[in-house]
């Protein structure tokens, strides 16, 4: 009986210890630790990224040095803005994950993912890196034109980006989205599967590196569309916490961000340091040979610019685009409830559950001139 | 003269060793010159007669173990036969039964089960089990309540139902040869049976084994086949008691004029016992001086004779 | 603190297991209230509402008349039961074969020794090309996990089973083959099913991982898909009924094993 009584002693006792102090949130979400800390001190920030041409970039950049991805070391030009960024890189699933809870205060997602992840967590889009305009494709065997895929299987990633390229390339064609059967399956493993000849694997929809090695590798596998179709409307982007913006430092952060990515555009653009900066890309990517690389180049539109990306984020289009995602998401049960996306700086816009917000590209035209 | 038809169990010239190229001890006199072999048993003749209770004795390491592992069939002797009911035996079969001092019962039977599963197995085989279903069960029914019968006879009435992890170790070694005697083997093959029990289960044991030499003289006038029961002991007065022949083996014994290059155990002693029936006192006086003769015979290292000395018990059988 | 004195009353064990089962929830609900705190729209670890919400949503019918739960849990299950049984088949078969003869112990100890360590979450490909993207790649892959390990288990039970017994049986009239199945295979009975019981598990990760990479039905599948959507009240919701199926499993065994082998010692 009285070792019972120590035991619940020692349970009850670790419960209150367990309630009052452990399970610290993240740092960067305790406004107590910025307070305590000298003014001096770089604030850390952390970005989620995953492999991606337009996000491996960040790789690229703490290769370069000019982000130092570790925490608590610097930079050039965290060093130049005074916050300390901290890169993580893992699986693209991951990093939603992790943005949702709160983990990160940026993430690379495309546009169609922000939407599920904004409901939770207030998001704002600053850097646009890409679009895709061929790197999402619908690979095809025995298939010659959109119109025979119907009454085929086709496999792909269920609720992604993928569905999104097939089910708006089915519209363009005038193919009602139920004649053609849609199988839920893992890009690596609908490629392997089609790269095996597997009987009953006539179509798939991917994402590269999948879809080179898959037309390497059959040779008589063909494209039958892909994401150039739709130009501009699967965006890969960085996208950052309201809250983390708001924050001692948040603007810094944004800004460097920016200007870490547009100094390695600055070096693919220059004809000098491209294949250079090119290689260093497709070490990040996969480790694509340089050849490979051109070609995911190619599928992959690269906004080099931030004026471009200014104009982008005010165009007319990005706003048709983003209800078309809304509305695909919304009937494919990708969110519950639909998101209110809008776009402007925080004053603007800031009651919506994501906005696009140029302020950032803007501010960091200013200081490139 | 005997009758060939009373042999049971016939050793013939075995001769048994290991193979100890791995083993770097050597092993007493056992080990010699630059040979490998660790010699066993050398030269070992014994012919078993119907009806007999025969006890094997001799000091630790001199074989008691292999011969029987010989006779029973699972490690046939490297030189020379074992005959059983003439014909030479090589395999483990129903011929001979078996009592280990542990592990002889299965352990998920009953204790009526674990009698009746040796009928079952000996008289079906899967195809008679898969497709005569009810001949088996009713064959089944014969079995165990033959196997019922056997257990009241061994005073364990009332344990029919009882797990062997229930049972005590006397308990457990009666049913053992309960199990192995409702097969009637020509031959009962008791391995140290009640080394592992204390002294009082141990008397107890062993009056049971005097009983079933009582029942030979019965089982012979009903014309059914008397029991006959090989008993390896280390104990010489349990092997004086339950037995009516002692049997020693000895690797002290004078070969060759050479005392030091002994080839391996072999009969030393053999020699007719005097049986006490269970509710009979045994005679004190005889019951030592045969003790002392066996301990002379076969654990004194320093008597070193030629083994026909104590050999005396077809010389007695022939003479009578 | 003696070590293995047992409690003198039955509860008490009891009574502390449902604590720490208490404080585990307590624990999980804490973190959540914490998340919430931080941010009030969480959906990662989600709170009692939000797991409630989840589970109508699991268990909502469709116009098909079928719920998710529903159809996930009969696909997963039929895949695991059938991958199970299998598994425990076949294992059967190499572990007394190994066990009782030398020519099929020396043939396929050394592979299944090589194959338990192959992870076959990591072998999809070759699944693809063995069984194709079925049913049948689902239940591959379990056996493929689980019979090199539970048939391990069940050699190492025979070759624990002393010659002494296996020598009685042949005295009794036994050939080979009945002393396998009559005698042998029902000592390592219990055996089999503690392996079947620790092997629940395993089948489920495997099954699981293939379930999010293939298919469009399953635990797998749904998890997959809900976390990528961040609905975690989903996900956890099903994670419970895995759990759920998990223990009831282990139980089931457990009360097999308790009829079969009333034998064993306790």
């Amino acid at each position: 009986m009285k070792n019972l009584f120590i035991l619940v002693l020692i349970v009850s006792l670790t419960f209150t210890f367990g309630c009052g102090g452990s399970t610290p949130p993240p740092a960067t979400d305790k406004p107590v630790t910025v307070q305590a800390k000298p003014v001096g001190e770089a604030q850390k920030f952390s970005l989620a990224w995953s492999e991606w041409p337009g996000w491996s970039v960040f790789g690229v950049a703490h290769e370069l040095g000019i982000l130092d991805g570790k925490e608590g070391k610097l930079g050039t030009i965290e060093k130049k803005y005074n916050v300390d960024i901290i890169l993580k890189e893992m699986e693209y699933d991951p990093c939603i994950t992790v943005y949702g809870s709160g983990q990160v205060d940026a993430v690379c997602l495309t546009n169609m993912d922000t939407l599920p992840n904004c409901l939770g967590v207030k998001s704002v889009g600053i850097l646009p890196n890409d679009t895709s305009e061929g790197g999402d494709m619908c690979i095809v065997v025995g298939i010659k034109t959109p119109a025979d895929l119907k009454g085929k299987t086709v496999y792909g990633l269920e609720k992604s980006v993928s569905q999104y390229m097939l089910v708006r390339n089915l519209e363009l064609n005038n193919i009602k989205e139920s004649e053609v059967k849609w199988v839920n399956m893992d890009p690596a493993a609908a490629a392997t599967a089609m790269q095996q000849k597997k009987p009953g694997y006539d179509a798939i929809v991917a994402w590269n590196p999948f879809c080179l090695q898959t037309l390497a590798t059959r040779t008589d596998s063909t494209v039958l569309f892909d994401s150039s179709t739709i130009p501009g409307e699967i965006i890969d982007m960085v996208i950052v916490k309201d809250s983390s913006l708001k924050k001692k430092g948040g603007k810094e952060f944004a800004l460097a961000l920016l200007d870490a990515y547009y100094q390695v555009m600055d070096r693919l653009k220059d004809p000098k340091t491209e294949d250079e900066t090119l290689k260093l890309i497709a070490e990040k990517f996969s480790n694509l040979s340089l050849e490979d690389m051109r070609k995911v180049k190619k599928g992959t539109k690269y906004i080099y610019t931030p004026e471009e990306a200014l104009k982008f984020f005010e165009s007319d289009k990005i706003k048709k685009t983003m209800e078309l995602v809304v509305d695909f998401c919304v009937s494919h049960a990708v969110v519950d409830k639909k998101p209110v996306v809008k776009f402007g700086n925080e004053k603007d816009a800031g009651d919506a559950d994501f906005r696009f917000d140029p302020t950032y590209l803007k501010e960091i035209i200013k200081t490139r001139k | 003269m005997i009758d060939k038809n009373d042999i049971v169990v016939e050793c013939k010239n075995i001769s048994h060793w290991f193979d100890c190229r791995d083993d770097n001890k050597k092993i007493g006199n056992l080990w010699q010159g630059n040979d490998f072999r660790k010699k066993v048993l050398y030269d070992v003749n014994i012919k078993v007669l119907r009806g007999e209770i025969v006890a094997l004795v001799g000091p630790s390491g001199c074989g008691k173990s292999t011969l029987l592992k010989a006779i029973l069939g699972t490690h046939p002797p490297l030189q020379g036969d074992v005959i059983i009911n003439g014909s030479i035996s090589y395999k483990p079969s129903r011929h001979c039964g078996i009592v280990y001092q542990t592990y002889s019962l299965f352990p998920f039977l009953t204790a009526i089960e674990n009698v009746a599963i040796g009928p079952l197995l000996d008289k079906t085989n899967t195809v008679s089990r898969t497709f005569h279903p009810f001949k088996t069960q009713e064959m089944k029914k014969t079995f165990h309540k033959r196997a019922a019968q056997l257990l009241d006879d061994l005073g364990l009435g009332n344990a029919l139902n009882s797990y062997p992890h229930e049972m005590s170790g006397g308990m457990r070694q009666r049913t053992a040869i309960a199990q192995a005697l409702i097969m009637e083997p020509e031959i009962l093959l008791l391995d140290e049976p009640f080394g592992a029990l204390d002294e009082t289960t141990r008397e107890e044991c062993q009056r049971l084994l005097l009983t079933l030499y009582m029942q030979n003289e019965k089982r012979r006038n009903e014309g059914k086949t008397p029991y006959t029961i090989l008993i390896v002991t280390h104990e010489l007065s349990e092997a004086i008691l339950v037995s009516d022949r002692v049997i020693a083996l000895s690797q002290h014994w004078n070969w060759n004029n050479n005392s030091q290059d002994c080839p391996g155990a072999t009969v030393v002693y053999d020699s007719p016992a005097p049986v006490y029936p269970p509710d009979v006192e045994k005679e004190i006086l005889e019951f030592t001086s045969q003790k002392n003769e066996i301990k002379k015979a076969a654990f004194d290292p320093k008597y070193c004779q030629s083994r026909d000395i104590y050999n005396k018990y077809w010389k007695l059988l022939l003479n009578s | 603190m003696i070590i293995r004195k047992p409690f003198q009353e039955k509860w008490k064990p009891i009574l502390i297991g449902l604590i720490s089962i208490f404080l585990m929830i307590g624990l999980y609900f804490f973190m959540s209230f914490r998340q919430h705190e931080i941010n009030p729209k969480d959906t990662t670890i989600p709170t009692i509402t939000q797991l409630m919400k989840g589970f109508s949503k699991i268990t909502a019918v469709s116009h098909r008349g079928q719920t998710w739960i529903g159809q996930d849990s009969k696909a997963t299950l039929y895949r695991l039961f059938l991958g199970i049984g299998m598994s425990v088949i076949l294992s059967l078969l190499i572990g007394l074969s190994m066990g009782c003869f030398a020519f099929l112990e020396a043939f396929l100890l050394p592979i299944n020794a090589l194959l338990a360590k192959l992870p076959p979450t990591a072998m999809l490909a070759v699944f693809f090309v063995l069984t194709g993207t079925d049913t049948t790649m689902f239940i591959a892959m379990i056996v493929f996990g689980l019979t090199p390990t539970i048939s391990q288990n069940i050699y190492l039970a025979v070759k624990q089973i002393p010659m002494e017994t296996i020598y009685k049986s042949y005295t009794l009239g036994g050939n080979s083959f009945e002393i396998v199945y009559k005698i042998i295979f029902k000592m390592v009975l219990p055996a089999i099913i503690d392996s079947i019981r620790l092997s629940i598990g395993p089948a489920m990760v495997y099954l699981i991982a293939a379930e999010m990479v293939v298919g469009d039905v399953g635990f797998g599948y749904r998890i997959r898909i809900q976390s990528r959507l961040l609905n975690m009240s989903v996900v956890y919701t099903y994670l419970a009924f895995l759990a759920f199926f998990g223990f009831f499993m282990d139980f089931l065994l457990k009360y097999i094993k308790s009829r079969l082998c009333s034998w064993q010692r306790t």
